[in-house]
């Protein structure tokens, strides 16, 4: 796992800092009045002429002592941890509220998709799994916008707005504790601004949902139709219990067991998915950061969101395998 | 096998393949979503192919305009945008001579045409990517698992790093650094998507060589590359057609992402996620703009995934009796 994220921070340092075409990391230290030998005693004073390994083992050094370095003049120049803890808790809530969903809509498609196999729910059921990981996330996120927003309100009907985490004006209504909206309201005690937060997190929390749950769907029909061929599965039919008792009772528990151990992939996909779904509805989340980080030349912020998220990653991957050998006794290590 | 086939029963490698091939498109017939798929697949293709002798090239050249601006907006629509529920030829924003089935973008170019000429920029790019990835994986993943011992550990370690990393991200910075050309968003794409391929080879490598045939093979005194490229190869590749196929409408869609968040080489080039980027600020006013060329993309990712997802279905051996 260390390993893992030496690497991943060893690519992304070289891949952005390594090329004459790069981010340039003295960005944050200096601002347009200052002469070139000016600059050049700043780049000198924190080592950014050096060679790029020595460079490295600089930053290393720093992260260790806790120190990820300036943003750049995008983020007002604030240390980059800062910026990032301050905008993760909301990527978090919105990635948990999409794989809510995702389990809530593709677990009932993939059951049902089983155990009608290869009948016209089974086909419903896979042209909308099928659907969903065809979709531009972008675009689809877009498209809700256009018809649950803007369309709603020209027809009259109760809409949901299209952008931002809490509606303005409402932002410094309850104190900020956890950064996610919807527990700081509820920790407060304001349903109003709870309530608020939710209607806003609906849209994006759907938009990145709708990709991923055509994944567990498909996930779970498959394992669902590997166990119902099982001989316990005939004997349960045979003792004359009823067809939903075996397919809930009895098929189901096993067959959940690669679906349970995914989720935990997709909540980790679903943070790196959630850039395109932040931008799209404006969302302060450190993917629309992260974002802005590429195209404003910051290697610092790049670094701590890809290893942040790395790091989840590979925990997922770790958490899937000791899920492994709780949920299916059979696996031994 | 063989026997079902009608007529002389033929034998041999090659004669086994072919009644293999037969079954196998027998059995996709039989599925009339993964018929659609291909049907609408292949149909892309070919409009993809003959899509510079259906509409001239040149219309996609914007005039008027210096490049780099989009605006002033001259889109024009030849339905009524305002209210959906009423659509139908108006005059609401145009009422000139020639008619636009699905409006005009920014630089007044007639969008249908425009999404024809996009579609072999987006196939063209997702199938090199595509072959791209799935050729470097699976030679590497198969070397690595054919060689084990210290490389298979070693290339191991490298795919994980790379499985670590959101893949995004590492488009993003890739593409960040080597400026915005085509060729550059390939390699960036290329960069995210081989090392599934790797994994998946190497399982199937590891499963396939420990089988008896490979030490017959090797009794009979075969080389380790006609060994591997000959015999254990072909016989392990079909998981990884149906990878490639499922990954083709998701290509599309990233190479678009990445084209819609910016990293068109110009802005004019018609590109379904540079057109649909051009529409993005005027969602709301100009919604034709994103919706179509999001559509494109929908039917084109979803074609590809109905054909790959039929494919996992026919050549699953547990499935196929």
């Amino acid at each position: 796992m260390i390993f893992v994220l030496f690497g991943v921070s060893l690519v992304i340092f070289y891949l952005a800092r390594g090329f004459p075409t790069g981010f340039d990391p003295v960005a944050p230290y200096i601002n347009p009045k200052m002469t070139a030998e000016q600059i050049a005693e700043v780049r000198r004073v924190h080592g950014f002429d050096q060679p790029l390994y020595v460079q490295y083992v600089f930053w290393l050094q720093d992260v260790f002592r806790g120190d990820w370095g300036l943003t750049g003049i995008w983020a007002q120049g604030r240390p980059v941890l800062q910026v990032f803890s301050l905008s993760f808790p909301y990527t978090v809530q919105l990635s948990v509220a999409a794989t809510i969903l995702t389990v809530a809509i593709g677990l009932p498609l993939g059951i049902i998709s089983a155990v009608k196999n290869n009948k016209v729910p089974d086909h419903i059921s896979r042209i909308i799994a099928l659907t969903g990981y065809s979709t531009p996330s972008y675009w689809f996120g877009f498209m809700l916008q256009l018809v649950f927003f803007y369309y709603f309100t020209i027809w009259g009907l109760p809409h949901l707005p299209s952008n931002l985490a809490v509606s303005p004006g409402m932002e410094t209504v309850v104190q900020r504790v956890t950064g996610m909206p919807v527990f700081d309201g509820l920790i407060a005690g304001n349903l109003q601004y709870t309530a608020d937060a939710l209607s806003h997190l609906i849209l994006p929390a759907f938009s990145l949902a709708f990709i991923s749950l055509g994944f567990l769907a498909r996930i779970v029909r498959a394992s669902m139709l590997e166990v119902l061929r099982q001989d316990y599965i005939i004997l349960a039919r045979s003792k004359g219990l009823r067809e939903r008792v075996v397919i809930y009772r009895h098929a189901l528990k096993n067959a959940l067991i690669p679906a349970v151990t995914l989720t935990g992939m997709f909540f980790a996909g679903l943070l790196g998915g959630a850039m395109i779904t932040e931008f799209v509805f404006a969302l302060p989340g450190v993917g629309q950061l992260s974002l802005q980080a590429v195209f404003q030349g910051d290697s610092n912020f790049l670094l701590l969101y890809t290893l942040v998220l790395a790091a989840i990653i590979v925990i997922a991957n770790l958490v899937v395998d000791v899920a492994y050998v709780f949920l299916d006794p059979r696996i031994k290590y | 096998m063989v026997s079902r086939i009608k007529g002389r029963v033929r034998t041999g490698e090659w004669a086994a393949r072919w009644a293999d091939l037969k079954y196998t498109l027998f059995l996709f017939r039989k599925n009339l979503l993964v018929m659609t798929g291909l049907i609408v697949s292949a149909s892309f293709i070919v409009l993809a192919l003959i899509s510079n002798y259906v509409v001239n090239p040149n219309l996609a050249i914007p005039k008027g305009y210096p490049p780099g601006t989009s605006y002033p907006f001259e889109r024009r629509w030849s339905w009524n945008a305002n209210h959906i529920l009423q659509w139908g030829p108006s005059i609401n924003l145009y009422d000139g001579p020639e008619f636009f089935p699905l409006g005009t973008d920014g630089w007044g170019r007639d969008l249908f045409k425009m999404i024809i000429l996009a579609l072999p920029v987006d196939l063209e790019n997702a199938f090199i990517i595509v072959t791209g990835a799935a050729v470097f994986g699976t030679l590497l993943g198969a070397f690595a698992a054919y060689v084990g011992g210290v490389v298979d550990e070693a290339v191991l370690r490298i795919t994980d790093i790379f499985l670590a990393f959101p893949g995004l991200v590492l488009a993003l910075v890739f593409a960040a650094m080597f400026g915005r050309s085509i060729p550059t968003l390939r390699l960036a794409i290329l960069l995210v998507w081989w090392p599934p391929y790797v994994r998946l080879m190497r399982g199937q490598i590891l499963s396939e060589k420990e089988k008896t045939y490979v030490e017959a093979l090797r009794a009979l005194g075969a080389g380790h590359l006609r060994i591997l490229f000959r015999h254990i190869i072909p016989n392990s590749i079909y998981p990884i057609l149906v990878q490639a196929t499922l990954d083709f409408g998701g290509v599309v869609l990233t190479f678009s992402a990445l084209m819609f968040l910016g990293f068109s080489p110009t802005p004019s080039l018609p590109e379904l996620g540079n057109l649909a980027a051009d529409g993005y600020q005027h969602i709301f006013d100009a919604p034709w703009l994103i919706i179509f060329p999001g559509i494109t993309m929908l039917l084109i990712a979803l074609a590809f995934n109905l054909v790959g997802d039929g494919l996992r279905d026919v050549l699953d051996p547990r499935l196929r009796r």
